[in-house]
């Protein structure tokens, strides 16, 4: 069978540029009302860089499987690399693995069936709602090495939760995802979720017109990160080198955007410890680094692979992962002069990677002024430029990839 | 044969191993799948003989697959591979379903994932029938199709577009190869199948004022990687729907009749066929509420069928992830409400199982020509579909509206439309469809693991509002 040190060693049999292999080792338990199940699996990622006369090619391959031949499998994949052939970049030296905790004690021992066993119980029974919760457990031990002597190895762990909350003739789905099982935080979602129910069995039509719109965590981070996407997608370094960008490094992310009282400030934070999308080192073993994406109103960082990295002269910073925003002053219960709108779930959220538009369809809104709830209505957003200067809670929530202000208020906005 | 034989057959583990010790053996030619595939139906049985010794029911599925992708763009070619073995041995009683997956395929590794499913209890006397003929090897025979071969046929695709302008700013050609042979093993039931299935794409992107204008074209298919390409007049058509200028000003927005393309048919019959019309999502009320069987909730010209029987469709198969021979299933029926989505698949072969579709058709109609509009808008270029399940409202993002007036194309040609409202209003208010139909070929992830499915659909005539995405320039 297939071990790293027998692919090392083909792999110093090959005339290439650089290499990196990746071991995981994966545990995954599912716990659900229809069943359980368990898993287990390694996967192999074996990164390889040919340099040729055309420039340097690069192939990945990805072995979950049990493979006879690491030496025909090291030949196959740098063939593969130099029929890549791209531009002519060099490997930048290897930085030091970020430092992170990634692995709950309390999760990463003991049987996996059992573990999720045990975060199903922590949701919540509830009179008059059902609750069809799904629990998975993954754990994973990795071991990275690369060719300039590099090699590092970390556990980690990973639960996520996924439910459906029915009361009466409706039902909200919810998500949730952490390192820890303490950070599920299962509880004040289901009973978020069942408030908001008993709100939708009351909510009328939207009135459309020109709103204040407060945008609730549920529909700040509709799918993950939610409206935040509209910045990772604008630190894609290839998307960046094309021009497709809307804003370009070092200058300003919206007019503007660096005079209102509290500029925007958001960062990639891929050392963040027990960040979902954490890791000591990217997938081509580039160090993982905490970077700016925007400071107070200024774009200020790309996601850099290596070899973004390299043809910058710059060095790699694991890409784009965890987004931490900085917190503003906003009271929540401080609203504008305008009618304010509550937006607190979505049906759908699509936003142009290219320019940061968006289109944010209203599940679930709440007219500040009477309390009164509603459905349905949409909202344009130009989200680079109306994040850029929209008020910022105080308050922080960590959930999942994001940290930051639990709230935000978009003065001015159409509701149609 | 021997165990060593069978490993090395498979090119499953380093037999040298057990034979050699720590001498580097001679290479051993790697054996075809289908060579050894009667071993593997071998361990699978031996596996559901135990699971059923135990007192339960057993299922064991096992899926050997590769996908390669080769790509062109303008930053150079790049390229991927991948290889996976997968085992879901499935134990049922009165109180549920229990599963273990591996991704070990020999004979060892499955025993022991049947032990940790069930302990070393006794195999049972199981009646597994006859197996199932070996599947068709796809040609060119796989094996024999070099990397080269991949990036070689995106050259000559690249070469037939001799038409790009130095206004297109990033060009791609893409290729992608999913090969999976997938063995089913239950009581009664010994299935085997080879999935093959090719997907090619073109994206062009083009400024227009402030935005970029991205069109891609894709095809794909299930059967020999060389069944299929590009036209010449579908490289045409990319390149030059992404050179076209769009219409400064206004988007009328208002209620329009309208001709649909098959890649906006297709966008929203697989959106709703995920999110609606399956039996999953019958769990939420409002959805079996709404959706009750014979209820009319499309014109008489609606009838949509997920059918994995259909021949090389890119979603099709011969039996699905829970063993089921592939049936097709009429979902709409003239209008009417008539099944759901009942198959069960799993990401990758080895993912949860899930009732997904397979292969929609969208029936076509009887008219031979481009359907007449004589005032109103082609909507083309998917972008992307939003249905509510908690209300019906559908939200269809398009790339272009083409203006028609007098039952003439006026030239004008707006980008980032969007079709709104109720998907039963739409659905009824559909009055024609086309004989002629494109089929669009759709591969994503869940939890890293790809899931492949198509849709065949026909040019629709409808009516429905319309309005800008945002501000026009």
């Amino acid at each position: 069978m297939i071990d790293r040190r027998s692919l090392v060693r083909a792999l110093g049999n090959e005339d290439i540029a650089d290499w990196v292999v990746i071991q995981r080792d994966q545990e995954l338990a599912v716990h659900d009302d229809e069943g359980r199940r368990t898993e287990q699996r390694t996967r192999w990622q074996l990164t390889i860089h040919a340099d040729t006369p055309a420039g340097r090619g690069t192939a990945h391959v990805e072995i979950d499987a049990n493979e006879a031949d690491p030496d025909k499998l090291v030949a196959e994949t740098a063939t593969l690399a130099r029929l890549s052939a791209g531009p002519a970049w060099a490997t930048i030296p290897p930085a030091a693995p970020a430092r992170v905790d990634l692995a709950d004690p309390s999760l990463a021992t003991g049987d996996a069936l059992a573990a999720a066993a045990a975060i199903a119980k922590l949701v919540p029974r509830r009179p008059g709602a059902t609750i069809d919760a799904r629990v998975t457990l993954v754990r994973e031990s990795v071991s990275v090495q690369a060719r300039q002597s590099f090699h590092t190895e970390w556990s980690a762990t990973l639960a996520r939760v996924e439910a459906l909350v029915v009361q009466g003739p409706r039902g909200l789905s919810i998500a949730r995802e952490a390192r820890r099982g303490a950070d599920l935080d299962v509880v004040a979602a289901i009973d978020e979720a069942i408030a908001d129910l008993h709100l939708l069995a009351s909510a009328t039509p939207a009135t459309p017109g020109p709103c204040a719109v407060i945008l609730a965590a549920d529909a700040l981070l509709h799918g993950g990160l939610g409206v935040w996407d509209a910045f990772a997608a604008q630190a894609d370094p290839v998307v960046a080198r094309q021009g497709l960008t809307r804003y370009h490094e070092h200058a300003l992310i919206a007019e503007g955007s660096d005079a209102v009282a509290e500029p925007l400030t958001i960062a990639s934070d891929g050392a963040l410890a027990f960040g979902v999308l954490s890791s000591p080192v990217g997938d081509e073993g580039d160090a993982v680094r905490r970077f700016p994406l925007v400071t107070r109103g200024v774009a200020a960082g790309l996601g850099l692979t290596p070899r973004e990295a390299a043809m910058r002269q710059r060095d790699p910073n694991g890409g784009v992962r965890n987004l931490i925003v900085d917190a503003g002053s906003w009271d929540e219960r401080e609203l504008p002069q305008l009618r304010a709108i509550e937006v607190r779930r979505l049906r759908g959220l699509a936003i142009d990677p290219f320019t940061g538009d968006a289109d944010v369809e209203i599940a679930l809104g709440v007219d500040r002024a009477t309390g009164a709830p509603f459905t349905g209505g949409t909202l344009r957003l130009d989200l680079i430029a109306e994040l850029s200067r929209a008020r910022r809670s105080a308050r922080t929530i960590h959930r999942g990839p994001y940290v930051g202000p639990g709230a935000v208020l978009i003065e001015r906005a159409e509701l149609i | 044969m021997t165990r060593r034989e069978l490993l090395e057959g498979l090119g499953l583990a380093s037999a040298y191993a057990f034979a050699f010790g720590c001498r580097p053996p001679p290479k051993p030619p790697r054996r075809a799948l289908e060579e050894v595939s009667g071993e593997v139906r071998g361990w699978l049985r031996d596996a559901v003989a135990i699971i059923h010794g135990a007192g339960l029911t057993g299922h064991a599925l096992a899926v050997s697959r590769s996908y390669r992708v080769a790509a062109f763009d303008v930053l150079g070619a790049t390229a991927n591979q991948a290889r996976v073995d997968g085992v879901v041995l499935v134990a049922r009683d009165a109180h549920g379903r229990r599963e273990q997956v591996t991704s070990d395929l020999t004979g060892e590794g499955i025993t022991d994932a049947v032990h940790a499913l069930v302990g070393k209890a006794a195999p049972a006397r199981v009646e597994f029938g006859p197996p199932a003929p070996p599947p068709a090897v796809p040609k060119p025979d796989p094996a024999q199709l070099a990397d080269s071969a991949l990036f070689d046929s995106l050259a000559t695709i690249a070469k037939r577009d001799q038409g790009l302008s130095s206004r297109i700013v990033y060009a791609s050609d893409l290729v992608e190869i999913d090969d999976a042979t997938v063995w089913s093993i239950a009581e009664h039931r010994d299935l085997e199948q080879r999935l093959y299935r090719v997907r090619r794409q073109i994206t062009r992107v083009a400024w227009n004022g402030t935005r970029p204008i991205i069109v891609e074209a894709s095809r794909a298919w299930a059967g020999g990687f060389n069944d299929q390409t590009f036209s010449d007049d579908e490289l045409a058509a990319a390149r030059d729907t992404a050179l076209a200028l769009m219409t400064p000003g206004s988007f009328p927005n208002g209620e329009h009749d309208l001709v649909l393309a098959p890649d906006v048919v297709a966008g929203i019959v697989d959106a709703a066929a995920r999110v609606l019309w399956s039996s999953r999502a019958a769990r939420r009320p409002e959805i079996a509420a709404r959706f009750t069987p014979d209820k009319m909730i499309g014109s008489a010209s609606v009838t949509i069928v997920d059918d994995p029987t259909a021949a090389h469709a890119y979603g099709g198969f011969r039996f699905d992830d829970a063993g089921e021979p592939a049936t097709a299933v009429t979902l709409i029926d003239r209008g009417k409400l008539a099944g759901k989505i009942g198959h069960g698949l799993r990401a990758g072969h080895t993912g949860v199982l899930e009732p997904m579709p397979s292969h929609v058709r969208f029936a076509p109609g009887t008219s031979e020509t481009a359907l007449e509009l004589k005032a109103g808008y082609l909507l083309e270029g998917h972008r992307d579909v939003r249905v509510d399940p908690g209300s019906d409202r559908v939200v269809i993002s398009v790339q272009r509206a083409l203006e028609v007036a007098h039952g003439q194309r006026t030239g004008r040609a707006y980008a980032e439309i969007e079709l709104v409202g109720d998907l039963a209003a739409l659905l009824t208010s559909i009055t024609a469809a086309t004989k002629a139909t494109r089929v669009i070929g759709l591969r994503d992830e869940r939890d890293g693991l790809p899931r492949w499915r198509s849709v065949e659909a026909p040019w629709l005539r409808a009516r429905g509002m319309v309005r800008a995405r945002r501000s026009q320039t």
